[in-house]
């Protein structure tokens, strides 16, 4: 094949204007149609799969240039092109319409791609989105599944999975596939976690996510709802019922900022507001029965990806908002997409500014938010961050509504009443390498084990603990 | 899913529903909670469990036509329907301990939560008296209690013409207090215990406290997940911020926060009367059944 010329710029995904945008919670990001996709998929120079740097990148390596081969390879023939990179996905990828639209590419498969040394980077995210979505609307997916099914499914064992965030749903894909009958327990009336009452429609669309974890039924997947396990039922009661138990219950509960007047109404932490907008469907209020409450001026606290979200939400809802983040712009962990979307809706960033106080008008509603000025040092902490001090100086700014997004940390329902799982000073659950837990066939992996961290690391861990359950109830079965 | 088995009007403004819900039936527990969410764009409502059969595999639950949620339930769900969404049980049990004498109270619809903790103190050995608080088309539970307890006392008035909410709560607060004051004179228990609105609490653990007499209050901040996943819930107990539906529902009177709780009790008043008035507005219309 003659080389032809490096090509150095992405092929651009259009994305609906600013103006429209604001006003509703439509999906921002259009994608890419599939001449637009090729384009992009021929910039790639196909590194081989033993060196590829993206795959390396990738936490679940997800052999990229193969499925950007695939889709080039039959350029002529749409269908056959995604059937065959969508193959090569769900290889080690069951929830890519998932994953290309919220993973952080440009710390992961992108960041190393040997194009990005020359020019952009392959858009990666946006090409494994491009196949999920096309496949989705074209039935392919549906006929790729029957390839996936597995004859023998509930002959190998029954294990019962968590929570039906990222990681369980993962995990039960996986253990289906290999045959075996998966139960998941959710305590919420709709399964995704994050996914679903988390991360909003313009970044996710729930139709979507809906139809991902529906194909998981089609693998015998059941998902019991409304069941909170350590109440509706216990993990001692899942261990005599069946083989093996994997804990996929995330990092849900809100931490608060320990300061004056953090009970004043129109104080919400990101995780109330968000599940009200995108669970409970609030922003359809009076259509829908969830309230939600919030004035003319927003100011969100944090600069994660649950603060954009925050922030980008109340703008729709016709606030003006303001992030004030402790630490400088550089030192802000959501994405860069996001950060750059915000912008552009006009949501404004105070940097080096913590919270001190929540001060309250006389109907106990809050008005205005004090913070001290922070300063950045040169010394770093152990997340490699800069480290700040306080300056002594201070600053109020308004606000009538306020969120708090300063972090979230293990639930701790499970492991208050399953005694015998032992848990970190942070709450999260200790596992071995094989991500066993203390309790002899209880696994776990996601943010439950981690702490608050991504999507994809949390399939990766639901996958890893996939094998893991396999290799312990094979070996349980064996005769000593 | 979860068949209503049966609905019945039990009192004005109070309606049962005995549903089949065999999850939750196994396992609760006196002072456990249940999250429902009753219609596919609804919101979810905390409830409380009054009684159960674990074989049979039902629970029974009583609301206070109080808003939207609630009149929509009665509105639009007949025996035979199915409710969505039954989660639980939520929140802790109530402790199980001989404490003695026990006045445990429940102003209006917060009787229907004191009756299966009365029962089961009673079972286990204490004196147990219950107290009423209540406008008299609205009491419930009456002959139930009666059967349950050492003594069960019904503290009521009738309704007059022109009685608005304020009126009422105000005759409620005065009867509740002179009536409380009596007992505590009379019986001198061991704790008092009671559920009702934020606003009703607050005035009887004013007496309650003026005695020094332990105090336990099952609190009723506004839930949206009731899991311990938003804060929704939080409250100040023992200058601690507190999630009402894991660390709760129930806490020491002498600890909780009043005023911030009652001023957090009201935040949805002005949403929560939209949409009722929303409502009533489409039933006029006929555009709901
Ligand atoms: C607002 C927001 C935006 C984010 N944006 C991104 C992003 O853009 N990219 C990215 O990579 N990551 C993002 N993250 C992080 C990412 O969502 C999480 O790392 C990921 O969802 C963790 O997956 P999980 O399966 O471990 O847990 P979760 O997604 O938290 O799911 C846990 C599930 O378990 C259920 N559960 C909990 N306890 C019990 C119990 N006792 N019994 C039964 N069920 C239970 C919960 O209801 C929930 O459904 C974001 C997080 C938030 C909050
Ligand atoms: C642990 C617990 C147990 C409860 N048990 C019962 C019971 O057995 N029977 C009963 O009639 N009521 C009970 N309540 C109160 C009941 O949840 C409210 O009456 C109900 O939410 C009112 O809904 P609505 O839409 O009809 O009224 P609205 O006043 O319109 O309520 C709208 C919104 O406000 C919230 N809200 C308003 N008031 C309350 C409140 N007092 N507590 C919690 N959320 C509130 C609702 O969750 C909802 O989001 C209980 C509350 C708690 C916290
Ligand atoms: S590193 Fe970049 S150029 Fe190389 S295979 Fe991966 S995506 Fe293609
Ligand atoms: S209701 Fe959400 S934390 Fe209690």
């Amino acid at each position: 094949m003659a080389r032809s010329k490096l090509i150095k710029e992405r092929v651009p995904t259009p994305e609906v204007p600013v103006e429209e945008r604001v006003k509703s919670f439509v999906e921002v990001n259009l994608g890419y149609d599939f001449a637009s996709a090729v384009k992009e998929a021929e910039r790639c120079i196909q590194c081989p799969p033993e060196y590829a740097p993206c795959i390396k990148g990738c936490p679940v390596h997800i052999n990229i240039p193969g499925f950007i081969k695939a889709l080039r390879e039959n350029s002529e023939n749409p269908d056959e092109a995604v059937k065959n990179a969508l193959r090569v996905i769900w290889n080690d990828n069951t929830l890519p319409a998932v994953t290309g639209r919220v993973c952080p590419q440009e710390e992961q498969c992108e960041a190393p791609c040997v194009m990005g040394k020359v020019g952009d980077p392959i858009n990666i995210g946006k090409l494994e989105r491009f196949v999920a979505d096309y496949a989705r609307k074209h039935g392919i997916d549906e006929e790729l599944l029957k390839e996936f099914i597995s004859e023998e499914n509930g002959i190998k064992g029954k294990v019962a999975v968590v929570g039906s965030g990222p990681a369980g749903l993962t995990c039960a894909g996986e253990l289906a596939k290999m045959g075996y009958k998966v139960t998941i327990f959710e305590a919420l009336h709709k399964p995704g976690g994050v996914l679903i009452y988390g991360i909003p429609e313009f970044r996710l669309p729930k139709e979507i996510l809906d139809k991902e974890i529906a194909k998981l039924h089609e693998l015998g997947v059941e998902i019991k709802l409304d069941h909170i396990v350590g109440k509706t039922v216990t993990l001692e009661e899942l261990l005599e019922e069946y083989d093996a138990v994997f804990i996929g219950t995330g990092a849900g509960t809100p931490k608060l900022l320990n300061i004056p007047g953090i009970l004043l109404d129109r104080i919400y932490t990101a995780n109330e507001f968000l599940t009200r907008i995108n669970l409970m469907k609030a922003y359809k209020f009076p259509e829908y029965d969830e309230p939600i409450s919030i004035g003319k001026k927003t100011i969100v606290i944090g600069a994660g990806n649950t603060a954009m979200d925050a922030a980008r939400s109340a703008l729709r809802m016709g606030s003006e908002v303001t992030i004030a983040y402790r630490r400088g712009r550089e030192d802000m962990t959501a994405r860069i997409e996001e950060i750059k979307h915000a912008e552009e809706e006009g949501v404004k960033f105070e940097f080096f500014l913590n919270p001190v106080e929540f001060i309250g008008d006389e109907n106990g509603k809050v008005k205005a938010v004090k913070f001290e000025k922070m300063r950045p040092l040169e010394e770093r902490d152990a997340k490699g961050k800069r480290k700040i001090v306080g300056t002594g100086e201070y600053i109020t700014l308004e606000a009538d509504t306020v969120i708090i997004a300063i972090g979230l940390e293990p639930n701790k329902i499970i492991s208050e009443e399953a005694t015998g799982l032992k848990t970190n000073p942070d709450g999260t659950l200790v596992v071995d390498e094989n991500l066993m837990t203390s309790i002899p066939g209880v696994f776990a992996g996601g943010d439950a084990i981690r702490g608050e961290a991504t999507v994809i690391l949390a399939m990766g861990d639901g996958k890893k603990a996939a094998k893991a359950i396999d290799e312990y109830i094979q070996k349980k079965r064996l005769p000593a | 899913m979860y068949e209503i088995l049966e609905k019945r009007e039990i009192a004005a403004n109070n309606v049962l529903y005995k549903i089949h819900a065999p999850h939750i039936a196994r396992k609760v527990q006196p002072g456990q909670f249940v999250v429902v969410r009753a219609f596919e764009n609804g919101e979810r409502i905390p409830l409380t469990p009054v009684m159960w059969d674990a074989e049979e595999g039902w629970i029974t639950l009583v609301t206070f036509i109080r808003g939207r949620t609630t009149l929509r339930m009665n509105m639009e769900l007949q025996e035979g329907d199915k409710i969505l969404n039954i989660a639980g049980p939520l929140g802790n049990p109530a402790p199980m301990k001989k404490f003695g004498k026990i006045l445990a109270i429940g102003m209006i619809t917060g009787i229907v939560e004191v009756y299966p903790i009365a029962k089961a103190w009673q079972e286990i050995g204490n004196e147990v008296i219950t107290l009423h608080i209540v406008p008299e088309p609205m009491i419930i539970l009456k002959e139930d209690l009666e059967k349950a307890v050492s003594k069960h006392i019904v503290e009521s008035f009738p309704l007059k013409e022109g009685m608005g909410m304020p009126e009422i709560f105000k005759e409620l607060v005065t009867r509740g207090q002179a009536k409380v004051r009596e007992l505590i004179e009379k019986e001198k228990p061991d704790l008092v215990f009671m559920v009702g609105p934020a606003r009703g609490q607050k005035a009887i653990f004013d007496v309650v406290k003026e005695y020094g007499i332990p105090m336990e209050v099952d609190l009723h901040p506004i839930m949206v997940d009731g899991t311990g996943m938003c804060g929704a819930c939080r409250v100040t107990v023992g200058g601690e911020v507190k999630f009402a539906c894991v660390d709760g529902p129930s806490f020491n009177a002498y600890e909780v926060n009043w005023e911030e709780l009652i001023a957090r009790s009201e935040f949805y008043a002005d949403l929560e009367k939209k949409a009722l008035e929303d409502y009533l507005t489409k039933l006029q219309q006929g555009g709901a059944q």
